[in-house]
């Protein structure tokens, strides 16, 4: 009984105007507190426990991996395989966005499209896209292309499906209105469909970017010859723990930039709105 | 579309019109594998780049005869289990705490949070070489991909559980067992269902990434040996398995949460 006291008491706190700083900043001190915590054991863990050499060899400390990420700044040494996970990144999100979001909002007007496309869309989304991985290889090779056709298959599904939901969610009072007025088809879609599918489409974006993110850590760990990925899997056979954290701070941040980026974008685009509206 | 339905009596005209999207659907992939069939018949067919639906066919009946493929599915089948048992058992648990202390839960959601958007399968050859090659570190990588979606929909589900109602359970004279089982419960497990349709498909992919990177056994390890091999009309027999799993899994989940939860549909 308590604890359900206790979680209302503090929702009613939560909601109210804050009393005191402390109230205000708990979230976020705590949260900050958890992280800190987290990592100062981590690095306190070898001084305090003498581990056996053969884990010695497996553990790495958090100042270690940051040591290794400013050295790899530092010599510029990861600059190069990035740019070819990010350009394998780019690529295939640009591909993406340019085939689903048409495809999406025609899905969304005609409903024998979506009928027949239907099967298919269900099954490769719900497909994990890995298991293509070993047939991309063989036809595009060991190349960029193998991992731009991973990262389109992963980001295409969540943007297609969120464009459709948002095309087939518009009003349709609105839409009669701008045909009665004369709209074509184009400008339906240009005046009513798309600015109402907008926070679908932006939410089908940020579930890509992760996907996408995903997409080029896993091509490059099983069939590439260059990029992050690969200096990751190379690392972890020679046991350096560090620089696969590394990697993974850097992808890590990657995505998190990526998708603040897309916040911005969200926010700039439903500037017009009368209400902040919620699609996710 | 309406000019094959106009002919055919009025019963059957309705039963088209009723079944018309799932019978589009069936037709697209009926003329699909047709056109991919017929393909070859204009262009040359290289056994060694694609492969044909007929071939997949036999060989997938070839597979099942030498019960090659129920051994990889068994093999594939248990590290996702037990990951996925561990990854609800742990996070259900874990998100549960985090949603009724709330201070719990401000400590930490943060870091879950970044845990959850870093790609983790970047971890899998970590796993690899901590817990070596084997059943066990497969099932850490499901785990590791599964556990976070049930942390964060069991911690959501509890704080929407409605005080309100817990209020009218309790003034109208409820035990402590109805407030669970009337309110608690049926307001958190629709949640739980919700996050295991996302875990089913990480998992899936927890793994495939498993059996790519290290495995001797595994539907995982079938397709990618069978790539090596340029067998591809059993590579594409296993792709085949895979994606009618996956489907069977995702749909059949959500197929329960509209049974067992119809007042949640729509959102």
């Amino acid at each position: 009984m308590s604890e359900i006291e206790a979680l209302g008491s503090d929702i009613a706190a939560a909601a109210a105007p804050a009393r005191s700083p402390w109230r205000r900043y708990e979230p976020t001190i705590l949260g900050a507190g958890g992280i800190v915590l987290l990592l100062a054991v981590w690095e306190a863990l070898p001084r305090l426990v003498t581990l056996s050499a053969g884990t010695k060899l497996f553990f790495t400390t958090p100042s270690h991996v940051v040591g290794t990420l400013w050295e790899m700044f530092a010599t510029g040494s990861i600059w190069s395989p990035l740019g070819v996970s990010a350009g394998a990144f780019a690529l295939g999100l640009g591909i993406a966005i340019v085939v689903a979001l048409p495809l999406g909002v025609l899905l969304g007007r005609s409903a024998t499209l979506s009928a027949l496309l239907d099967p298919f869309i269900t099954a490769f989304n719900a497909t994990p896209r890995l298991v293509f991985l070993p047939l991309l290889l063989l036809w595009f090779g060991l190349g960029l292309w193998s991992k731009v056709m991973i990262v389109f298959i992963g980001a295409l599904f969540p943007i297609l499906i969120n464009t459709y939901e948002g095309v087939r969610n518009a009003d349709r009072v609105l839409i009669n209105v701008v045909r009665a007025f004369g709209a074509t088809e184009w400008g339906i879609a240009r005046l009513v469909v798309v600015p109402n599918a907008l926070p679908y489409i932006v939410v089908g974006l940020r579930l890509a970017i992760g996907r996408a993110v995903l997409g080029v850590v896993v091509a490059e760990f099983f069939g590439s010859e260059d990029g992050l990925g690969v200096v990751m899997v190379r690392a972890a056979s020679r046991f350096q723990v560090d620089v696969v954290f590394a990697g993974l701070i850097v992808f890590a941040a990657l995505s998190l930039l990526m998708t603040g980026l897309v916040k911005l974008l969200e926010d700039r685009l439903s500037r017009w709105r009368p209400q902040h509206v919620n699609a996710s | 579309m309406a000019d094959i339905a106009a002919p055919v009596p009025v019963v059957r005209a309705s039963f088209v019109a009723r079944h018309r999207r799932a019978l589009l659907g069936c037709l697209a992939v009926v003329a699909f594998l047709a056109a991919w069939q017929a393909m070859f018949l204009v262009v040359p067919f290289n056994p060694l780049f694609i492969t044909k639906p007929s071939l997949m066919l036999a060989a997938l009946l070839d597979m099942l005869q030498t019960s090659e493929l129920v051994d990889a599915l068994l093999a594939s089948g248990a590290p996702f289990c037990f990951g996925l048992a561990a990854a609800v058992v742990i996070g259900v648990a874990l998100g549960i705490v985090m949603g009724w202390r709330t201070r719990v839960g401000y400590a930490l959601d943060p870091l879950l949070t970044v845990f959850y958007a870093s790609p983790l399968v970047a971890l899998a050859p970590l796993v690899v070489v901590f817990f070596g090659v084997g059943l066990f570190a497969k099932t850490m990588i499901v785990f590791l991909l599964a556990v976070f979606p049930f942390i964060f929909n069991a911690c959501a589900g509890t704080r929407a559980v409605d005080r309100l109602l817990i209020d009218v359970v309790r003034s109208l004279g409820g035990a402590e067992r109805d407030l669970y089982v009337k309110v608690i419960v049926p307001s958190v497990l629709p949640y739980i269902v919700a996050a295991a349709r996302i875990a089913v498909g990480r998992a899936l992919i927890g793994v495939l990434v498993g059996e790519f990177f290290a495995a001797s056994e595994g539907i995982g390890y079938a397709i990618a040996r069978f790539g090596d091999l340029f067998a591809l009309d059993r590579m594409f027999a296993c792709i085949l398995v895979i994606m009618v799993i996956a489907v069977a899994l995702t749909e059949g989940i959500r197929w329960a949460e509209r049974a067992a939860f119809p007042w949640r549909i729509g959102q």
